[in-house]
C-alpha cells in the first residue's frame, strides 16, 4: 500500500507551481479582456501594459525597485501566517517606522553611513515589532483577537504619524506634506541609474535567505511552524505555545519595521505623508501568492510589482485608469484563495482518517 | 482464497445486491473496494465484518450515496438502482447510523427526528404538535424508549444512538445500516440495543451491522459477510461458523485472542496521584473527585469507564493540559502537580493521548516533523536542527516499529495503525519509568493492537509503570494488573484484575454498583445533569 501511496501525488512544489501558473493566466486573460473593454486603442495599451516595464531602465529599474517593500511585507506576512496569527496591522507599522527611521537620522545628522543606516534602521524595525508584539501580548494575556487588534492599532498609529508629518517634524520649506529630508550620507548607494533602485535590493534578498532558513533550519522555525498547523499538538509536545504567539508577530512587525526604514533610506529619503500606503495589504497578497514559503516570496513581490508598473505604463502611454491594477489583484486574490486550483492537482492528507477516528 | 468462498453464489432475489463494486481513494492510492460482491436477503439481520480499512464502511457508504463507486452496479428490490447521495437512498428506503453521531446536541429528541422532513402547517410553520405525535408513533411501534422531548445532550450515548435508529424510522426506511454501534456503548447498551435490533427485525426490516466484534456477530446476525483487503472473502450463516474461522477468514492468519500476561511482582512506587479533585470554575459539581491511584514498577493500573465520566479529564491531569484543582501528583517521589507540558516533558513524560489525530500528530507535518516533537531538542547544534541527524533518527525508528511509508509525506496521508506507531515510536523514545496509554488502539485493527499490546507487555516486563485508559474492556480485562472504574469522576472499583469478567465492571461502569460508596449499592442512581 505505501508503495502505491505518493506515485500519483505531485511534490508540493509542482502543485503550487501549476496551480500558481494558472491562476496568472488566468489573471493575464482577465487583463487582457478588461482592456478590450476599457481600451480605445486595446493593443497599444496591451503592449505597454506587459511590455512597458521592459522597454526602459528607468521603467525596469524602478519596478525592482518597487518590489523591496513588497518582499519585507510579504516576508512578515508569511511568518505570521505560518504560525497562525494574523498581522493586519502592516499598513501601521510600515508608517510608523519610517517615521522613526527618518526621525533618527535628523537626530544624528553626522552619524550617517552604514553605522548610522544600522541605528536607524534597527530603531525603525524594533518600532515595526512593538507594534506587531503588543497584539500578540495581548492575545496571550487576555486572548484578544490579534486580528482585529493589530488592524486597530494600525488605524490608530497612521493618523499619530500624520500628525507628526504634518506638524512637529514637517519641513516648512518644502511644499510637500513631508518631514525634512534625511541627511546624504544616510542615503543607499542607486545601482541602477537613472531607476531609483538601491542597495536594500540585496539587504532584502538576503532577508528572504535569513527568514527560511529560520523557519526550516532552527528549532524556532520548527516550533513555530508546529503551532502554526496544531497547536494542541505542540502543547502536548512540550513546546511553549504562549511564546509563539508574541515571536511571530515580533517577528512580523520586525520585518514590516525594515520594510519601512529601506523605502526612506532607499528610495524617498524622507517621510512622505500616506507615502507607504498599499505595502501593508498588498504584502498579505504577496504572502498570499507565495503561499507563505519564504523563497516565493521573491517572485511573488516582483510579479506584483511588474503588474504595478505595468499598469502605470500603459496609463501614462495609453488610455487605461491604474485602477484595473486593483481588478487584476482582486482576480489573483479570489483564484488564489479559492484553493479549487490548487486541489485540482493534489489530494489534500486524507479526510478519511480524520472522519474515523475524529470526535469521540 | 476462492476455496472459502462456496457460499457466495448469488441466491436467488436477494433485497439488495451489489456488484462489482470498485472504489479508489485517490488522494492516498487506496483500493478500498476491489470488485466486491455482496448480497442481503429480505428481513435478515447480516454483519459485516473486517478489520480496519478492508472497506466495509466505504461499501456502506457507496450504498448510503456518500461515496460514487468507480466500478459497479446495485440492485435493490431486483431493479438496478443509482444512488448518488443519501437523499436518494432515503427514498429507496434506506437509512444509515454513522459511528459518530450527527445529532444536534441542543435540539430535543423530536426537532432532531424530524430534521429535514418537518410535518409544517400552512406550508411554512412546523406543525410541532404532529411532530411530538408521530414521534412518539414512531417509537412505540418499535418499542423504543425515548424522552421526545429530551435535549440531545443529556442524553447518554446508548439514548443517542437510538435517536439516531429513530430518525430513519421516522422516514419510513426499511433498510437500516450501522456503522459499528457498539464500539461506543457499555455491556448493557450493547444487549439493549441487540434487543431493539431483534424486534425491528421482526417487524420487516432489513439491517445490515458493521462490526469487528465477532462475539457480537454471533450474537445478532443471521448471515455474515468477511472483507478483507477491500475483497468479499466470505459469506457464511452465522450458526455454521465461529469466531476462530471468522477472525481466520478477517486477518488470513489466526489471531491469539489472549495472550500471556506472565506474572511479574510489582515493584516500587512510581508514579501516584493523591487526593486529585478537578472543579471546573463555577461548578458544584467535580469533575475528578478525590481520585487516588498508585502505579507501581512492572504495573499495568487500567481504568475504564463510559466516556464522560471523568477519563478525559484524568489524561489531560497526567499529560499536564489541565491543572488540578487540589490534590497532589508525585512522580518518583517528586511533587510534579500542575508542571506544565512544558516542564513535564523536560522530565521524560511520556503519554500516548487518546486523541491521537489532533493531540497525537499534526496531520498537516510531515512524518519526520510528528516524530521529534517532544525530542527535537535532542538534535540542535546550536540553535539549529541537524537535519540529517533527525531523519537518520526517524529512519531507524521506522525500521524499529515497521512503519511503512516515505517519512517526508504528511502523517495524515498514513493509516490509522501507522500513525499510531509513529506515535509510539516517539513517545516510547523517551527513556522513562512511567507512561499513559489512553486508548492506544481505539479504532484500529487486530494486527496493530496486537503490536501495540506487545509493546505495552514488554515495557510492563521492563520495569515500567503503566496507565492504561481505555473504554476497551477486553484491553483492559486482558492487559491490567490493577482495574479501576470510574463513575461520574469517581472511582467506583479498585482492585486486583483477578476472576474479574465483563458484566461486572460494566455494572460498575453504568454506576449500577459502588465499591465504596454503599449508599446507592442496590438501587442505581436517578440520572440528574
Amino acid at each position: 500500500m505505501s508503495n502505491k501511496n505518493g506515485e500519483r501525488r505531485l511534490s508540493d512544489l509542482a502543485v503550487n507551481i501549476l496551480g500558481l501558473s494558472v491562476t496568472l493566466l488566468v489573471a493575464f486573460i482577465v487583463v487582457i479582456v478588461l482592456i478590450f473593454l476599457l481600451s480605445k486603442q486595446p493593443l497599444n495599451t496591451i503592449y505597454y501594459f506587459f511590455i512597458g516595464p521592459f522597454t526602459n531602465r528607468y521603467y525596469f529599474g524602478n519596478m525592482l525597485n518597487s518590489s523591496i517593500p513588497l518582499m519585507f511585507t510579504g516576508l512578515g506576512i508569511a511568518v505570521a501566517f505560518k504560525s497562525s496569527v494574523f498581522n493586519l496591522g502592516g499598513e501601521g507599522q510600515v508608517y510608523a517606522s519610517a517615521l522613526v527611521a527618518t526621525a533618527v537620522a535628523i537626530a544624528l545628522p553626522n552619524l550617517g553611513g552604514l553605522f548610522g543606516i544600522t541605528v536607524a534602521t534597527l530603531a525603525a524595525a524594533l518600532t515595526g515589532a512593538f507594534l506587531a508584539g503588543l497584539s500578540g501580548y495581548f492575545k496571550m494575556k487576555w486572548n484578544t483577537d490579534e486580528l482585529i487588534s493589530s488592524y486597530l492599532i494600525s488605524a490608530a498609529v497612521i493618523l499619530i504619524v500624520n500628525y507628526f508629518i504634518t506638524g512637529p517634524l514637517n519641513d516648512p520649506t518644502n511644499s510637500l506634506l513631508a518631514t525634512k529630508a534625511v541627511e546624504k550620507q544616510y542615503f543607499l548607494a542607486r545601482i541602477f541609474i537613472p531607476s531609483k533602485l538601491n542597495t536594500s535590493l540585496f539587504f532584502a534578498l538576503i532577508t528572504v535567505v535569513l527568514v527560511y532558513f529560520l523557519m526550516y533550519h532552527t528549532h524556532w522555525g520548527y516550533e513555530m511552524r508546529i503551532c502554526g498547523l496544531n497547536r494542541e499538538f505542540a502543547r502536548y509536545g512540550g513546546i511553549n505555545t504562549a511564546k509563539y504567539l508574541v515571536l511571530p508577530m515580533l517577528l512580523s512587525g520586525f520585518l514590516h519595521g525594515l520594510a519601512g526604514s529601506m523605502s526612506i533610506f532607499g528610495t524617498y529619503h524622507r517621510c512622505i505623508k500616506t507615502f507607504s500606503f498599499g505595502m501593508g495589504w498588498n504584502g498579505i497578497a504577496v504572502a498570499l501568492i507565495a503561499k507563505n514559503n519564504p523563497i516565493a516570496v521573491i517572485p511573488s513581490a516582483l510579479f506584483f510589482a511588474y503588474m504595478q508598473a505595468g499598469a502605470n505604463a500603459a496609463m501614462i502611454h495609453s488610455d487605461i485608469t491604474y485602477e484595473i491594477v486593483s481588478i487584476v489583484q482582486a482576480v489573483i486574490f479570489f483564484l488564489i484563495t479559492a484553493e479549487a486550483i490548487y486541489n485540482y492537482f493534489r489530494y489534500k492528507p486524507s479526510k478519511k482518517y480524520a472522519e474515523r477516528g475524529g470526535e469521540k | 482464497m476462492r476455496g472459502d468462498t462456496t457460499e457466495m453464489k448469488s441466491i436467488q432475489n436477494p433485497l439488495l445486491l451489489m456488484e462489482g463494486i470498485t472504489k479508489l481513494y485517490p488522494e492516498n492510492s487506496v483500493l478500498a473496494n476491489d470488485n466486491v460482491h455482496f448480497e442481503v436477503l429480505e428481513g435478515e439481520i447480516h454483519a459485516l465484518v473486517g478489520e480496519n480499512g478492508a472497506g466495509k464502511t466505504t461499501l456502506m457508504k457507496i450504498l448510503y450515496g456518500l461515496q460514487r463507486p468507480d466500478r459497479g452496479k446495485i440492485y435493490y428490490k431486483g431493479k438496478e438502482v443509482h444512488i448518488k447521495n443519501p437523499t436518494d437512498a432515503h427514498r429507496l428506503g434506506i437509512g444509515m447510523v454513522h459511528q459518530h453521531f450527527r445529532l444536534i446536541g441542543k435540539y430535543t429528541v423530536t426537532e432532531n427526528v424530524i430534521l429535514g422532513r418537518e410535518p409544517r402547517r400552512y406550508g411554512m410553520l412546523i406543525d410541532r404538535k404532529k411532530a411530538r405525535k408521530s414521534v412518539i408513533e414512531t417509537a412505540r411501534k418499535y418499542q423504543l424508549e425515548i424522552d421526545p422531548d429530551a435535549p440531545v445532550f443529556k442524553l447518554s450515548i446508548g439514548q443517542m444512538q437510538i435517536v439516531e435508529i429513530l430518525k430513519i424510522l421516522y422516514r419510513e426506511s426499511d433498510f437500516l445500516i450501522l456503522d459499528e454501534p457498539t464500539s461506543v456503548l457499555t455491556e448493557q447498551e450493547i444487549k439493549r440495543l441487540f434487543e431493539t435490533l431483534r424486534t425491528l427485525k421482526q417487524l420487516g426490516k432489513t439491517i445490515v451491522i458493521i462490526t469487528h466484534k465477532l462475539h457480537e456477530v454471533k450474537a445478532i446476525s443471521e448471515r455474515v459477510t468477511v472483507m478483507r483487503q477491500g475483497k468479499t472473502v466470505a459469506v457464511k450463516d452465522t450458526a455454521t461458523t465461529d469466531e476462530r474461522e471468522l477472525s481466520r477468514l478477517m486477518v488470513g492468519r489466526d489471531v491469539i485472542l489472549k495472550f500471556e500476561r506472565e506474572s511479574i511482582p510489582k515493584g516500587e512506587t512510581v508514579y501516584k496521584l493523591e487526593n486529585v479533585t478537578l472543579t471546573e470554575r463555577g461548578k458544584k459539581v467535580p469533575l475528578l473527585d478525590n481520585i487516588n491511584i498508585e502505579v507501581h514498577r512492572h504495573e499495568i493500573v487500567g481504568v475504564a469507564g463510559v466516556s464522560g465520566n471523568g477519563l478525559t479529564e484524568l489524561e489531560d491531569i497526567i499529560g499536564g493540559l489541565r491543572r488540578v484543582t487540589s490534590g497532589k501528583i508525585y512522580h518518583d517521589g517528586r511533587d510534579i502537580t500542575n508542571l506544565s507540558s512544558i516542564q513535564l516533558r523536560e522530565q521524560g513524560l511520556a503519554y500516548v493521548p487518546s486523541d491521537r489525530l489532533y493531540r497525537g500528530s499534526s496531520l498537516e507535518s510531515s512524518v519526520i516533523e510528528n516524530m521529534i516533537v517532544s525530542n527535537h531538542h535532542n538534535f540542535l547544534r546550536g540553535e539549529i536542527l541537524e537535519r540529517k541527524k533527525i531523519l537518520n533518527y526517524v529512519l531507524a525508528q521506522r525500521e524499529k516499529y515497521s512503519i511503512r511509508c516515505d517519512p517526508n509525506i504528511p502523517i495524515g496521508m498514513l493509516s490509522g495503525g501507522n500513525i499510531q506507531k509513529v506515535i509510539l515510536a516517539r513517545e516510547l523514545s523517551t527513556q522513562t519509568d512511567f507512561i499513559l496509554f489512553a486508548e492506544p488502539t481505539w479504532g484500529l485493527d487486530v494486527a496493530s493492537s496486537e503490536f501495540i499490546y506487545e509493546k505495552i507487555l514488554s515495557l510492563r516486563r521492563e520495569g515500567v509503570g503503566i496507565i492504561l485508559i481505555s473504554s476497551n474492556l477486553d484491553e483492559i480485562l486482558s492487559l491490567s494488573d490493577t482495574l479501576l472504574v470510574m463513575y461520574r469522576g469517581r472511582i467506583v472499583f479498585y482492585e486486583e484484575n483477578k476472576d474479574l469478567n465483563k458484566e461486572v465492571i460494566g455494572e460498575y461502569m453504568l454506576g449500577l454498583r459502588d465499591q465504596f460508596n454503599s449508599l446507592n449499592h442496590t438501587t442505581p442512581r436517578t440520572e440528574v445533569v
